[in-house]
């Protein structure tokens, strides 16, 4: 039993939070690598959007995958931008072209959610109930989705032979 | 009668009683929560110095009170707090500060899944393992970012040799781990346990256990796979530039880890709370999970260090593939029907 019941709409202007100042910081950032953590944590506020939709495997895949998978990121920012030892981050210009972006987004944003607050329907704020467990996903795949599924597969193996065939071409 | 906000001081008190009182913070502040898991981490590092000790026929930590020195782990807590805390020149001060801390941080998180006894676990997520998984897939880039922020050659390169060795041993780790799903039927760590009451995952996934142990070795730095951090090439590795209440900070998150794969070892193939019934389950779980620890320490004083190619080699051309087999050897398993006798 809660004490206190949370709204859901502060869950998720909270998360939305996250996410958004995640996204501005990692395209702001002076340094590379404060980018690249700003972008994990974007993602962090996207798994916690899943959560909060009642889709907890996801949210751990988003977790595991995007936010993981940050550090290959990582490596490319040390690697290619890769500043001497002992020496100091240089400053990036800054312009006012950035911001633009930013204005524009907002504006953007700020339209496309005017319209659908005015037009659409209310959108249902908790999620549907009877959410699809986690054992039945390997069956419903297999079942109702079984030709995208060989399709998703043949692509990955496509991929893994290409990467083969570059790096043995560079040998 | 508990209400929120209170308004009198008796529902204050009843407030605070019912909160310290109720299963949420008894189970995160308490037991397995905070207050345990200080304790076991700081034990470990005693018992690590200890059992290295006698295999090298050393006494090891002697002084610091108490039988066979115990109290050591709190004086060098002190020692190393009290240190002054260097910083590199010109370093990336926030994120070297930062990144210890996180470390801990998401050292500690998954201990939210992992059930110590039937009551006993904070969360009970239906995707427990796939949590555990996308906690542990952090630490590479945690450990880059602050090999990168040290702004020396050494943690760089050892920052370089974790990522690798830790992308390469964390994909054959969870495929084993599959086949203990498979046998289970479930993702949540407490029914994997509960599942394993007739018998336990060890002995239908040898195979995956041995995949599993080795793999957790190479994740966690240990020797024969503690490359990050070669002495002799290195200095310490990633943490070389880190100095008193950094590499404090370092220490304990490394040995929860430690304890984090000791337990997630005992609840996936060694039955987790389940024992005779004169010993409470936490008690159980916990004799077990330091038996596993026992075994990932001695290595340290037996083996030597291995190669980074005969690392990576190792990694990516056996046991991957030992470990997608046993996915196969598992699947004939279940359906050969052999292991029906005890309910898988």
């Amino acid at each position: 039993m809660a004490l206190i019941d949370i709204p859901p709409d502060l869950t998720f202007v909270a998360l939305a939070a996250v996410t958004i100042i995640g996204a501005i910081l990692a395209l702001q950032a002076r340094e590379l690598i404060y980018g690249a953590v700003a972008l994990a944590i974007s993602f962090i506020g996207v798994a916690g959007f899943f959560v909060s939709l009642d889709a907890p495997y996801l949210a751990m895949l988003q977790i595991a995958i995007y936010v993981g998978a940050i550090v290959v990121l990582i490596l490319f920012t040390i690697m290619l931008v890769r500043r001497e030892v002992g020496e100091e981050a240089k400053d990036r210009p800054q312009s006012g072209e950035g911001s633009v972006g930013l204005w524009l987004a907002g504006l953007l944003s700020l339209a496309v959610s005017g319209v659908a607050a005015l037009a659409g329907p209310n959108m249902p704020s908790t999620p549907p109930s009877g959410s699809l467990p986690v054992s039945a996903l390997g069956p419903t795949l297999a079942t109702q989705y079984p030709i995208p599924l060989i399709i998703l597969a043949l692509l990955m193996s496509a991929t893994l032979i290409g990467a083969l065939v570059l790096a043995k071409v560079e040998r | 009668m508990v209400v929120f906000p209170p308004t009198t001081p008796q529902e204050v008190i009843a407030l605070i009683l019912y909160i310290i009182t109720s299963h949420t913070f008894i189970t995160i502040i308490i037991f397995p929560g905070f207050i345990h898991l200080t304790l076991v981490v700081m034990f470990l590092t005693w018992y690590e110095r200890k059992l290295l000790a006698r295999i090298q026929l050393r006494i090891g930590p002697l002084y610091a009170g108490g039988p066979g020195g115990i109290l050591q782990p709190i004086a060098d807590g002190v020692k190393l707090i009290f240190k002054e805390i260097m910083i590199p020149y010109k370093a990336d001060k926030p994120l070297f500060l930062a990144m210890p801390l996180m470390l801990v941080l998401f050292a500690a998180l998954p201990f939210a899944v992992i059930p110590f006894g039937q009551h006993w676990v904070i969360a009970n997520l239906d995707v427990g393992l796939v949590f555990l998984f996308a906690m542990t897939s952090l630490f590479p880039s945690m450990i880059l970012i602050f090999a990168w922020a040290s702004n020396s050659k050494f943690p760089f390169l050892g920052g370089l040799r974790s990522l690798f060795q830790q992308v390469a041993y964390e994909i054959p780790m969870w495929v084993s781990a599959l086949s203990v799903v498979m046998l289970a039927g479930s993702l949540n760590l407490t029914a994997i346990v509960e599942a394993q009451s007739k018998i336990w995952f060890i002995v239908p996934a040898f195979l995956s256990f041995i995949v599993f142990f080795i793999a957790i070795m190479a994740e966690l730095e240990r020797l024969p796979f503690d490359l990050p951090e070669a002495e002799p090439e290195l200095v310490a590795g990633w943490f070389t530039e880190s100095s008193g209440a950094v590499f404090m900070v370092i220490f304990l998150g490394l040995y929860m880890k430690v304890y984090l794969m000791s337990s997630l070892v005992t609840v996936l193939f060694l039955g987790g709370w389940w024992g005779p019934a004169f010993l409470p389950q936490p008690v159980w779980f916990i004799i077990k999970t330091l038996i596993v620890a026992t075994f990932m320490i001695i290595p340290r004083g037996v083996y030597p260090r291995l190669r980074v190619d005969m690392l990576i080699k190792t990694g990516w051309t056996r046991l991957l593939i030992i470990a997608l087999a046993n996915v196969f050897l598992t699947i004939l398993l279940i359906h050969s029907g052999i292991l029906s006798a005890w309910g898988i």
